[in-house]
């Protein structure tokens, strides 16, 4: 089976650099192939990128607390250009503040992303097994509808 | 700087955002002289380095005027130094952005930018910030063009401005190319410079802990001493030099005192004598435990460090560092940890060990090495010398965002914690130096019966995050 592709980068005016390379790395090493933007990464980039490699998911990080304004109507954007079904994961400190995790979640849900990882604690390993599932989950609802 | 083409670049920078135009240089002058010395930066510094005590500053900055000032004012009684740390918009000169941060937060009443945003904002909120405190105020930001920041803040009344054209390029973009930000800081300490001239102490302060994550220490000390001097050639004055803690106390306490050395010799090399040295220790600046008693602790050893290094000042973490941007309360528990932890050790006569001494010869002995390449790279010109540098990876940064850095250096922990390179990539070190760090990180990896790795640097990354120093496997 070829590798699935997926996007990853830090959105918005946000340069925390370190988990980024090794989400890059940790994807690669476990069956993915990684178009990496790094940090600073517009909307348009991630969409940009995802068309271009015919990307089925799109890892968004964010450490700064500007996610609220930086992710406004990127799933919209998504799908008018698009890019539907798209996988869409954000994880990170998402808003400016100590705020209780589940309000935090509840409001990226919200906005569409599928799965919201608040504080970047989750095991990578773990990780790895869910975005193939919700890929696959993505590819069997395609294969549906057509 | 050629001071015409420095007069006539100012007309533009001034012109790029409307709050520009209310940058009037001798009005600001007027109010510089007339600031108390309680509020001087420099002053406050050189009075802890007459009685050899520690200054503590906290970072803070939220989005709207008043709110800013409320925050500082709730932290002042805490703190010695008080900061206003920019938000991430006007660090990329996203004006239009942060005005939206700026309406967002007043509609929200709540911050929604994580920071101050000093440009929108204009000169005369910066006044009411300084006239509204009785306590000497920086800005703190990560901007790799700083020059219209920099006239509205300093023409506002602030007396200290972090940053530098490297340090605040390889770890705060992606794209900026090296000439362009270090030029950009050459206007900035130029900027600085004039305001010295007419009798105005403004302190720089270079960002010494770069990608805050295992940074050795010959990396950071090197570029924090070719930062001070690129600054003392436009006419700065005040310098405080910048460390990152590690982790280790012995090569903690070792970087600051060869950071102060290494940075007078080669001062005194380029031929400055009239300069006020201090040096600034950073609390562990990685990732932070997300309970907050393990973080305090953190904080705490933080404290006592950073007086065992016999650093100027400290700028003090919170308990909220694994979420994000702590709340006002937060951070001033911070303040009081790292206040009761100081007071705990300050009767303590400095540490005289021999182990401190070796590290510290080692630490010198390798910044002399990055160092001279830069000077001889540059043919004595270190603006040019430090772009040559980053290219041919003789200076790199582990982590870093930017495109400039090579990003072959790996750092690692040896079996007492002290940060070793695992990888030396093209740093010009000498074979004993490589030898040292290889021997030490191979004492590791036969404790720990297994290679030093990859994942070996990912455990130690996370380490201090999970409960301890050193990335010990499970």
């Amino acid at each position: 089976m070829d590798k699935m592709q997926v996007v990853l980068g830090v959105i918005g005016s946000d340069c925390h650099a370190v988990g980024n390379k090794i989400l890059d790395r940790f994807f690669s090493d476990n069956g993915y192939s990684v178009t990496n933007l790094g940090v600073m990464v517009s909307q348009d980039e991630f969409i940009d990128a995802a068309i271009e490699t015919g990307a089925e998911a799109i890892l968004v990080s964010s450490l700064y607390g500007h996610a609220e304004i930086d992710c406004e109507g990127f799933r919209e954007r998504c799908i008018e250009r698009g890019l539907d079904p798209i996988v869409l994961y954000i994880g990170g400190n998402l808003v400016v503040g100590k705020n209780d995790r589940a309000i935090v979640e509840k409001q990226f849900l919200d906005m569409g992303f599928d799965r919201v990882f608040v504080p970047p604690n989750t095991e990578l390993i773990d990780q790895a097994e869910i975005l193939q599932e919700d890929i696959l989950k993505n590819r069997d609802l395609s294969t549906r509808a057509i | 700087m050629d001071k015409d083409i420095f007069e006539k670049e100012r007309q533009q920078v001034l012109q790029s955002w409307p709050t520009g135009k209310d940058v009037d240089f001798n009005e600001a002058v007027d109010f510089h002289q007339n600031l108390p010395s309680e509020k001087v930066f420099s002053k406050q510094l050189q009075k802890a380095l007459d009685s050899g005590t520690i200054l503590l500053q906290p970072r803070a900055g939220v989005a709207l005027v008043d709110e800013h000032i409320r925050l500082l004012s709730f932290l002042e009684d805490y703190a010695d130094l008080l900061p206003t740390t920019i938000d991430a918009y006007t660090r990329q000169n996203r004006y239009e952005d942060a005005q939206k941060g700026i309406e967002r937060s007043t509609q929200a009443q709540r911050s929604l930018l994580n920071g101050f945003p000093a440009v929108n904002h204009g000169v005369s909120a910066c006044r009411k910030i300084i006239e509204s405190l009785d306590k000497p105020v920086e800005v703190r930001h990560g901007t790799p063009d700083a020059r219209l920041l920099a006239e509205i803040s300093l023409a506002g009344g602030f007396t200290s401005y972090e940053g530098g054209g490297i340090s605040y390029n390889i770890p705060y973009t992606k794209s900026v190319p090296l000439e362009r930000s270090i030029r950009d800081w050459q206007y900035v300490d130029a900027l600085v410079g004039k305001y010295e001239e007419q009798g105005c102490s403004i302190n720089r302060e270079p960002f010494g802990p770069l990608s805050g994550t295992l940074v050795p220490p010959c990396i950071s000390n090197a570029i924090a001493v070719i930062e001070g001097i690129l600054a003392l050639e436009q006419g700065v004055k005040s310098l405080t030099l910048g460390y990152g803690q590690a982790g280790n106390l012995i090569q903690d306490i070792a970087a600051i005192r060869a950071l102060k050395e290494s940075a007078t010799t080669y001062f005194g090399q380029f031929g400055y004598t009239d300069y006020q040295l201090s040096t600034v220790f950073h609390q562990w600046m990685g990732g932070f435990p997300e309970n907050e008693a393990q973080a305090f602790s953190v904080i705490s050893w933080g404290g006592v460090v950073a007086v065992m290094s016999g650093a100027t000042k400290v700028i003090v973490k919170t308990p909220h560092e694994a979420m994000g941007i702590p709340t006002k309360e937060a951070n001033r528990d911070g303040l009081l940890t790292t206040r009761q932890s100081i007071r705990m050790v300050s009767d303590l006569k400095p540490l005289a060990l021999k182990d401190i001494d070796l590290e510290q010869e080692i630490i010198k002995e390798e910044t002399k090495a990055l160092i001279d390449s830069v000077i001889s790279l540059g043919q004595g010109d270190l603006a040019k010398g430090a772009v040559l540098a980053f290219k041919a990876g003789f200076l790199d940064v582990p982590f870093a965002p930017s495109q400039n850095n090579v990003g072959k250096v790996l750092p690692i922990r040896d079996n007492n914690g002290a940060v070793r390179l695992f990888d030396t990539g093209n740093m010009p070190l000498s074979d004993d130096i490589k030898t040292y760090h290889r021997d030490r990180i191979a004492e590791r990896a036969a404790y720990e019966r297994r290679e030093a790795s990859f994942q070996m640097v990912i455990d130690d990354i996370y380490a201090i995050s999970k409960g301890k120093l050193v990335g010990r496997p499970k």
